[in-house]
């Protein structure tokens, strides 16, 4: 579904993606992992239009995806940022409607503002608060919601659980699991390794720009050097 | 009695041609965070546009009036293209933006001295001089004009930003343009849209002090009271940017009537020193924590 062959993306002469690889099939759920500045939202930005390559590409459904981020929305890509980003100056409906903003069949909008109110009850309890004034963990399934009203496929999640009670990380990865139920593909951008391999099928380790890794979960997780580096511990759950 | 009604029309009148500017400053700000000195340029030649309309073209009122701000609204694009669209492609700091806004304004108010020249122009009477009696009232035709369709292009503006699907994604864009890119929303065909609409109520406005006073190179210098009153209401906020500009008007209009018309130029500035020092964030604005 999602192809990208040797990325390369500098921030001036910072060389930030040092030739990335990378595939995405339909239906997965693919993690990224990797320490802070590795790259990870350097490589989200990128596929999302906001950042251009210097060299590489990236290929959609067997097509060149198109460089404008409105563009690549439209194709089919949506995007849940680092930091949520949720427009704190509207309603919690607003936002959702933005989500929405490509779509012009009312009735199916509709239907998916009802999908995403089943999906997070408490956003439907707060629907007409300002999103600012929603706890983090709130925004964070606001931010979710509003992706799933662009009506994407591929949905990029740029560390959903960062900042997140223990609890609600637990709920943010079984909603991670209900999305790719519903249909949608992921590429999971997370540091929370441990859970981030829980939940993905195949996951990439990002190491200063580079992947130095990459395999079915099983195997990477198995993998003593990610297991030092990523997984804290020999059993891994000091993650958790 | 009489005579504070009186001054409290005028003041409304003048106040509402000031909120149609101070629009205009607030909307770019809100979405691009920085003060675009250029809309003086654009609402000075709002008021020539008008002026050759009626007196070259020899166009009835109401069209020479479309055109000046069919104008404005394209030279406020095209300002937007060449002085800032460079500049935001590069993610150019905002010192830069300011730079090339007040290269821009300069440029302007001296092309319009180059190539038409630097004297006083005054309007056909277009519109009777003599005043509609209200009662014991009598008020300006002019005045009543400006006022009323002033309230109806600020009630429009701000319809379309709290109704509409784009003025929601304008209002996005203010918040946050990243995100308002990540819905879907061509953020650069929403600046075109912030420059295009402060660029027609530049003209409404133009026309209107074309009218009410003179018309002459540098009279985009009255624009820096609407600047002022868009601080005063709250840089970023269109209702602040309408409240703060009827307020102003209306306070000058009442320095100039019961104390001197000396110290009307004087009161404005004294309001922007005493908002900036004690409430830098003006009535309804946002904290300027990292907007300038
Ligand atoms: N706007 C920028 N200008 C210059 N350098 C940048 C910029 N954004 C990121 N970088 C650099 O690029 C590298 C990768 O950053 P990136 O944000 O992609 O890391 P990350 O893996 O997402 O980290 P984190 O887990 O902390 O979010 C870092 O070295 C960072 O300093
Ligand atoms: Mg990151």
């Amino acid at each position: 579904m999602l192809k990208i062959r040797d990325l390369h993306v500098s921030y001036g002469g910072i060389r930030a993606l040092k030739g990335i690889s990378l595939e995405v099939q339909a239906g997965e759920i693919v993690t990224i992992i990797g320490a802070n500045g590795a790259g990870k939202s350097t490589l989200l930005n990128t596929i999302s239009g906001f950042l251009k390559p210097s060299r590489g590409e990236i290929l959609y459904k067997g097509s060149k995806l198109a460089k404008r981020p409105d563009l690549v929305v439209r194709s089919g890509i949506c995007h849940v940022p680092e930091g949520r980003l949720i427009f704190a100056n509207l309603s919690v409906l607003d936002n959702l409607r933005l989500g929405a903003y490509l779509r012009s069949d009312k009735k199916a909008v509709l239907e998916d503002l009802e999908k995403v109110f089943a999906l997070f009850p408490r956003l439907k309890e707060r629907e007409q608060q300002m999103a600012g004034t929603l706890s983090g963990g709130e925004q964070q399934m606001l931010a979710m919601g509003r992706a799933l009203m662009t009506e994407g496929d591929l949905i990029l999640m740029d560390e959903p659980s960062l900042g997140l009670a223990p609890l609600l990380v637990k709920t943010v990865f079984e909603i991670i699991e209900t999305i790719r139920s519903m249909g949608k593909t992921i590429l999971l951008v997370e540091q929370n390794a441990f859970k981030a391999l829980a939940v993905a099928d195949r996951a990439y380790v990002l190491e200063q720009g580079r992947i130095v890794t990459s395999g079915p979960v099983a195997q990477i997780a198995g993998d003593p050097a990610v297991r030092a580096a990523y997984l804290g511990s020999k059993s891994g759950k000091s993650c958790g | 009695m009489i005579q504070f009604l009186q001054q409290l029309i005028n003041g409304l009148s003048i106040g509402s041609v000031y909120a149609l500017m101070a629009v205009g400053y607030s909307l770019v700000y809100s979405i691009m965070s920085f003060s675009n000195f250029a809309h003086g340029g654009v609402i000075m030649l709002g008021a020539y546009f008008g002026f050759f309309a009626l007196t070259l073209l020899k166009l009835p009122f109401i069209p020479a009036f479309i055109l000046a701000c069919a104008g404005t609204t394209l030279l406020a694009i095209l300002v937007e293209r060449i002085a800032y669209k460079p500049l935001r492609e590069r993610n150019a700091p905002f010192l830069y933006f300011i730079i090339s806004a007040m290269g821009a304004s300069i440029l302007l108010e001296n092309i319009v001295i180059a190539t038409i020249g630097p004297t006083f122009r005054t309007y056909p009477p277009v519109i009777p001089r003599t005043p509609i009696q209200l009662g014991a009232l009598a008020v300006g035709r002019l005045d009543l004009i400006m006022f009323f369709i002033s309230a109806v292009c600020l009630t429009g503006l701000i319809l379309f930003i709290e109704k509409t699907k784009m003025g929601k994604a304008i209002q996005a864009a203010a918040y946050n343009i990243k995100a308002c890119a990540l819905m879907g929303v061509n953020t650069d065909k929403i600046i075109l849209i912030v420059f295009g609409l402060g660029g027609f109520l530049a003209g409404v406005a133009g026309v209107f002090f074309g009218m009410k006073y003179t018309v002459y190179p540098q009279i985009g210098n009255i624009t820096t009271k609407s600047f002022i009153a868009a601080v005063f209401g709250g840089l970023g906020s269109l209702p602040g940017a309408v409240l703060g500009s009827v307020l102003l008007g209306t306070i000058e209009t009442l320095v100039a009537g019961y104390l001197s018309s000396q110290f009307r130029d004087l009161i404005a500035f004294v309001i922007l020193i005493g908002v900036l020092i004690f409430r830098p964030s003006g009535i309804m604005g946002k904290t300027t924590v990292d907007k300038a």
